[in-house]
């Protein structure tokens, strides 16, 4: 461990070093606070130090009590966690890492998070991302990049970048982050950590601050699939405070996790577009050797088409950034946000809106701009109303696909992590490194990235698995399998 | 195909209410005429009769409760809701004289 010295890999193991009293929560809460504080990562926003002391002291008072940890009622009880910045809690800064919300207090805590506090975690802080989660870097921050757990001069990943790096560097145990695009799976590959996002619905969205209402989805980061499992037992559940919440009741994919899966029944879809070149080689060796791995274990690889996934790029930088610069219109310095010098003298309305909204970067005016263009009149029927279309044609490959197969492993990413600085100057390029992730986000499927192996220099790869909706267990059940039985090493 | 230049970049500013530099308007128009000409491929898919979708995963749509809640309150007996407010007058928020 590069910062302290925790020897855990699971919470499982944590919560036996409690009762064994080998470790407090105050005690492991502290080393995480006094971890984050040293760090030079960027990876967290905001530290709230006498909130985590105050949950870690109330865990050990029941761990006493009891004499034991009550995992039935308290699953992750004295587990100190990061939470993305795009999450709200109570009387907790959130700033979405915008200068817009730079001295934003939220009213109320995210259901995601409350449910995690209720089932005794600890929230350590809250974790840099880029500017309202678009990005794929963790370079668009208004309060400076993440930086690459292990190789300091490359990106974690985004856009929750400090959600996987603060889980690889032990500044946390576990994290939520949010996915719209890739924005979990990426970074997870990048820094070699688990990297979860469910189906559309499962977890509720309310108190995550909206960036593309039809594709975003909260998830866990950790070090181990049962870890992501027990997180997801947690956070999931219908919430009717989310009117797209799933009416389902709480996943028990923990559970799934104790029993090994039955091979011979499983059939692994190997989609030829996803392996049609541009990925690099190292890549292309460990997605190849994991499915080698799979069909060791008595899985059927078969060979699937996903014949639209040439369009999903296009329909999904279409649709996010129209919904984008929807959602993003609320931020008018009325009601909140901060009101940049000069908005008092404004002229009018609009005006002052101007001016209010010129707190925006770089890549947020960019993808409202092209969102405005896609919704506007003339343009919409050619653009929004066409990719919604073809949207529909990509869920369609999978709805087909998944009468054939049960999971489809592919990868998360083309490379392994990149240089900081390398394209950020190039939209368009930086966009394209999403083509595997963004599909799943499109047509609303769970899909989570496990390390896979790394490449020369040691940068960490990533499996990605998708199922159908719904079929969280499935996915958990087969990752876990993999994580525990594959020799990771460098191809 | 469209043609992305720096008027049409200055239109869409407008209605997005954002203000733009002249460096961010050439450098917005460059970027944006080449996303648009990568988007440009969704031409050649045949939609015909292909409904659009706009949500996921199609679930009715649950309608809570119409019941009013009380808007929660501070440490200092204040509604939450201006906590964040940029400026505050008695219990509202307060803006700059601009109509």
């Amino acid at each position: 461990m590069p910062n302290h010295s925790i020897p855990f890999r699971t919470i499982q193991e944590v919560h036996s070093a409690f009762e064994s009293q080998k470790l407090s929560p105050v005690e492991l809460t502290q080393e995480y606070l006094a971890a984050a504080k040293k760090s030079q990562l960027g990876a967290y926003l905001t530290l709230c130090d006498d909130l985590a002391l105050q949950q870690a002291r109330a865990a050990e008072s029941l761990i006493q009590k009891f004499g034991r940890v009550p995992r039935e009622e308290y699953p992750l009880l004295g587990i100190p966690m990061g939470i993305k910045d795009n999450l709200v809690m109570d009387g907790v800064r959130t700033t979405c890492a915008s200068k817009m919300l730079e001295n934003y207090v939220a009213p109320y805590t995210a259901t995601c998070v409350s449910r995690l506090e209720k089932a005794g975690a600890v929230t350590l802080g809250k974790l840099n991302l880029d500017e309202f989660a678009m990005g794929g870097s963790n370079e668009n921050s208004a309060f400076g990049p993440v930086r690459h757990p292990t190789h300091p001069d490359r990106v974690p990943g985004g856009s929750s970048g400090g959600s996987a790096a603060s889980v690889k560097a032990d500044l946390c145990f576990a994290s939520l982050g949010s996915d719209t695009g890739g924005s979990i799976r990426l970074p997870a590959s990048y820094c070699g950590v688990v990297g979860l996002k469910p189906t559309y619905g499962r977890i509720s969205r309310l108190g995550l601050v909206a960036f593309a209402s039809s594709l975003d989805q909260v998830g866990p980061f950790a070090k181990t699939v049962e870890d992501a499992a027990l997180l997801m037992d947690v956070m999931s559940g219908h919430d009717p405070q989310d009117s797209t919440s799933i009416p389902q009741g709480r996943l028990n994919s923990f559970a799934t996790t104790r029993t090994a899966p039955s091979w011979s029944q499983l059939r692994v879809g190997v989609p030829k577009e996803y392996f049609v070149g541009g990925l690099a080689p190292a890549v292309e060796r460990s997605i190849q050797n994991s499915l080698n791995w799979f069909q060791k274990q008595g899985a059927e690889l078969v060979p699937i088409s996903l014949p639209h996934t040439q369009y999903a790029v296009s329909v999904y930088y279409v649709v996010a950034v129209s919904e984008a610069s929807s959602n993003l219109a609320r931020y008018d310095g009325i009601r909140f946000g901060m009101r940049p010098a000069g908005s008092e003298q404004a002229k009018d309305l609009n005006d002052f809106y101007r001016k209010s909204r010129s707190l925006f970067g770089p890549e947020v005016k960019r993808r409202i701009i092209l969102g405005t263009f896609a919704l506007s009149s003339g343009y919409s029927e050619a653009y929004f109303h066409r990719a919604c279309q073809v949207r529909r044609k990509i869920v369609g490959d999978f709805t087909e696909a998944f009468t054939k197969v049960d999971l489809i492993i592919g990868p998360v990413a083309p490379t392994t992590a990149f240089k900081l600085g390398e394209k950020s100057s190039d939209p368009l390029t930086m966009y394209l490194n999403d083509i595997f992730t963004i599909p799943a986000n499109l047509a609303g499927l769970p899909a989570l990235s496990v390390p896979c192996g790394a490449d020369e220099e040691g940068l960490p790869i990533g499996l990605h698995l998708m199922a159908a909706p719904f079929q969280e267990d499935r996915l958990i059940s087969a990752a876990h399998a993999f994580q525990n039985g594959f020799e990771l090493g460098k191809v | 195909m469209v043609d992305v230049n720096e008027s049409l970049t200055r239109q869409v500013a407008a209605l997005a209410r954002l203000e733009l530099s002249e460096n961010e308007i050439q450098t917005f128009s460059h970027q944006l005429s080449q996303i648009i000409q990568y988007v440009e491929k969704l031409q050649e898919v045949d939609v015909s009769a292909v409904e659009p979708l706009s949500h996921p995963i199609e679930i009715p749509t649950f309608l809570r409760a119409d019941v009013a809640h009380v808007s929660p309150t501070a440490g200092d007996g204040k509604p939450k809701v201006l906590q964040s407010a940029p400026e505050v007058l008695y219990d509202g928020f307060k803006v700059p004289p601009i109509l």
